[in-house]
């Protein structure tokens, strides 16, 4: 069951993803990422990650998909619709994203990996949230403290490049 | 004595600390700011002789490596902010002119500020001996960077090129999750120590899936020190930032680069089976670099855009460097050579800030009868000219030198011949400078050159650097790792 859904959901996201770039306006490609997002959210779900599920929801899928989507909302869209993509761009990206796709394919299919029964990770754990406080203060705290130092770097940005007049 | 990574927490301090005063005293001129910022940055500079190495090196539940590489860079990337601010303070009336405000000062205080907490990101890259670690770090320096070269929002050219160096940044940033992740998958570590320990029992199946992630990273890396195919966002953004910024991602962020380069290639270039590979992908940029940075920089007239395209062709030698790493030489080499490398580059950069307040513009056209209108900046730029392109005497010749003379103790014989070539024609473009201050006549309107006392100071101590060391190279290669 728990496989099924596995495939079932990762097959959705990827689904949702190509719309993202295939769909012309920007909102409905934004829509798709939203619902690409909350996928991946059901994803980890099957995975027994629950709580990088919640929290793929509440930031991705919530705080950083409606700050994109209020963005889209105040450019101008026109523009973007009548783009005509050129040949060359359409080779040139064709090559990189072949080469790509062939090495990834070739690499995935020569791991000894896929052919070795998998052990069963599933092992629902009591109490996720904590482990993670645990990990992320105890073991990963200087990391953590180097993140706390880039966001207020990044708060102090967004201020100085989006306010209209400084005082 | 003081624990080394108490360096980092005195930088970031510093850096909350003038953010403070600039929100709270209204009073006092950005320029305070901005000397409170230099001499805090010299005093860590100076702690930084009495921190105690560890005798293992590492600390921090393995995130955090002290060994004498670290060092070196940590004191690198404090003279480098150093450096930078001087420039800045120079560079003001230009920023205040283009920064929307109420005032001509408002809005210039984060100016000076921004680049004390990059430091601290280049400090912690040095230092950074985990995939989780160097990822947090280099975020820290680049998301910095980014504000600082769209800084000038009234100029069209800083904000196209903060947009094109954000969006080329995240790309990079992609590679370089995605190349981790595999990495990660494969060992099951992110500690470089750990991968290095894994590597040797890992089955040999695995190795093709361990050198695409690796692959994957050095195309990110590729992004950050500016290596050919990686290279086409440096030209617009060095001309579109602003000037002491430009300095900044030239020298500092590529020597964090080339740090975080050195560290990742460590463990798999102590595989026999990975060292062929990875030789023969960096001989293969080098080469790439070397050609595209010093062909594409011989038509160029505007300065900084020369400069970024020659800091494309010195990524090239670097890479060389790189590539002979099996000679027990070759780390020493690289690190010598980027130490020039920062007097070199910031030296030009001296010069090229109160010539542009001076003309009116940063073309090579500007730079027209300079030797007439102030000939010490005249003096100063031809030893930084002749510098960056290696004549004996100066640093810049020994860089290439130490470099060369690895490359050919490891075989890479067409790689040498390729740099020489290289180097000749380094010649050409550099020497349009020099002609253009020397022989060529200065326009009708072009008065004296203002220099301000603290800018002088550094240019002459730039000039005897690259002058002392270019004839007694033992000073330096005696104090390297």
């Amino acid at each position: 069951m728990q496989l099924a859904l596995f495939w079932l959901f990762s097959i959705l996201m990827l689904a949702f993803a190509l719309g993202v770039i295939l769909l012309r306006n920007p909102v409905s490609s934004a829509m798709s990422l939203v619902m690409s997002f909350i996928s991946l959210a059901a994803v980890f779900v099957t995975l027994d990650a629950y709580f990088i599920a919640v929290v793929q929801v509440l930031v991705y899928a919530g705080a950083v998909m409606v700050l994109f989507l209020f963005i889209i909302m105040l450019l101008d869209l026109r523009a973007e619709k009548r783009r005509r993509v050129r040949l060359s761009a359409w080779l040139g990206g064709g090559i990189v994203v072949g080469g790509f796709l062939s090495a990834l394919s070739q690499i995935v299919v020569s791991l000894p990996a896929l052919h070795v029964p998998k052990p069963d990770v599933s092992q629902p754990l009591a109490n996720d949230v904590a482990l993670v406080g645990f990990a992320l203060f105890r073991n990963f705290n200087l990391p953590f403290q180097i993140i706390g130092v880039l966001l207020l770097v990044a708060t102090v940005g967004v201020v100085l490049l989006s306010r209209k007049e400084l005082k | 004595m003081i624990p080394p990574f108490a360096l980092e927490i005195c930088v970031v301090s510093l850096g909350i600390f003038l953010l403070m005063a600039e929100s709270f005293s209204f009073k006092t001129s950005k320029v305070t700011l901005a000397h409170g910022a230099i001499f805090g940055l010299l005093c860590v500079f100076v702690l930084s002789f009495w921190t105690d190495l560890p005798a293992d090196g590492l600390q921090g539940s393995g995130f955090y490596v002290v060994d004498s590489l670290a060092m070196f860079f940590k004191r690198f990337a404090l003279l480098a902010t150093i450096l930078t601010l001087i420039l800045a303070i120079d560079y003001l009336p230009i920023v205040q002119r283009l920064v929307p405000g109420e005032r001509p000062e408002a809005g210039t205080g984060e100016f000076f500020i921004l680049p004390v907490f990059t430091c601290a990101g280049l400090m912690w890259m040095a230092s950074a001996a985990d995939f989780i670690m160097i990822f947090c770090a280099l975020e820290l320096v680049t998301i910095s960077l980014y504000i600082q070269v769209a800084y000038m929002r009234r100029s069209l050219a800083s904000l196209e090129a903060g947009t094109k160096f954000l969006i080329l940044g995240a790309l990079s940033t992609g590679f370089f999750v995605y190349g981790i992740t595999w990495i990660f998958g494969m060992t099951g570590e992110t500690g470089l120590n750990a991968i290095q320990k894994s590597l040797s029992v890992i089955p040999v199946a695995n190795h093709t899936a361990l050198l695409f992630g690796l692959g994957l990273v050095l195309v990110a890396i590729g992004f950050k020190i500016a290596a050919a195919p990686f290279q086409f966002w440096v030209p617009d953004v060095y001309q579109g930032a602003p000037t002491p910024i430009t300095a900044f991602l030239a020298v500092a962020s590529k020597a964090a680069g080339f740090v975080v380069l050195i560290r990742v290639l460590q463990p798999f270039f102590t595989v026999p089976a990975f060292q062929e590979k990875l030789t023969l992908a960096l001989v293969f940029l080098a080469a790439l670099t070397l050609l595209f940075g010093n062909l594409s920089a011989i038509p160029q007239t505007n300065f900084k855009r020369l400069l970024g395209y020659s800091s494309i062709a010195h990524a090239g030698y670097l890479l060389i460097g790189l590539a002979a790493i099996g000679d027990s030489f070759a780390g020493k080499a690289v690190v010598f050579y980027l130490g020039g490398y920062l007097v070199m580059t910031f030296l030009s950069f001296l010069v090229l800030v109160p010539v542009t307040k001076a003309a009116g513009g940063d073309d090579l056209a500007h730079f027209n009868g300079l030797a007439k209108r102030s000939p010490m900046l005249a003096f100063a730029m031809l030893v930084a000219a002749t510098s960056l392109a290696g004549v004996p005497f100066t640093i810049g010749f020994f860089g290439k030198f130490f470099i060369f003379e690895a490359a050919l103790n490891q075989g890479l014989y067409l790689l040498a011949v390729l740099g020489v070539i290289a180097v000749a024609s380094g010649f050409y473009y550099y020497f349009k400078v020099i002609r253009a201050m020397y022989w060529q006549p200065a326009g009708d309107e072009a008065g004296p050159v203002p220099v301000s006392p603290l800018s002088r100071m550094a240019i002459f101590a730039c000039v005897a650097a690259i002058l002392v060391l270019g004839v007694f190279p033992r000073f330096l290669t005696d104090l390297l790792p």
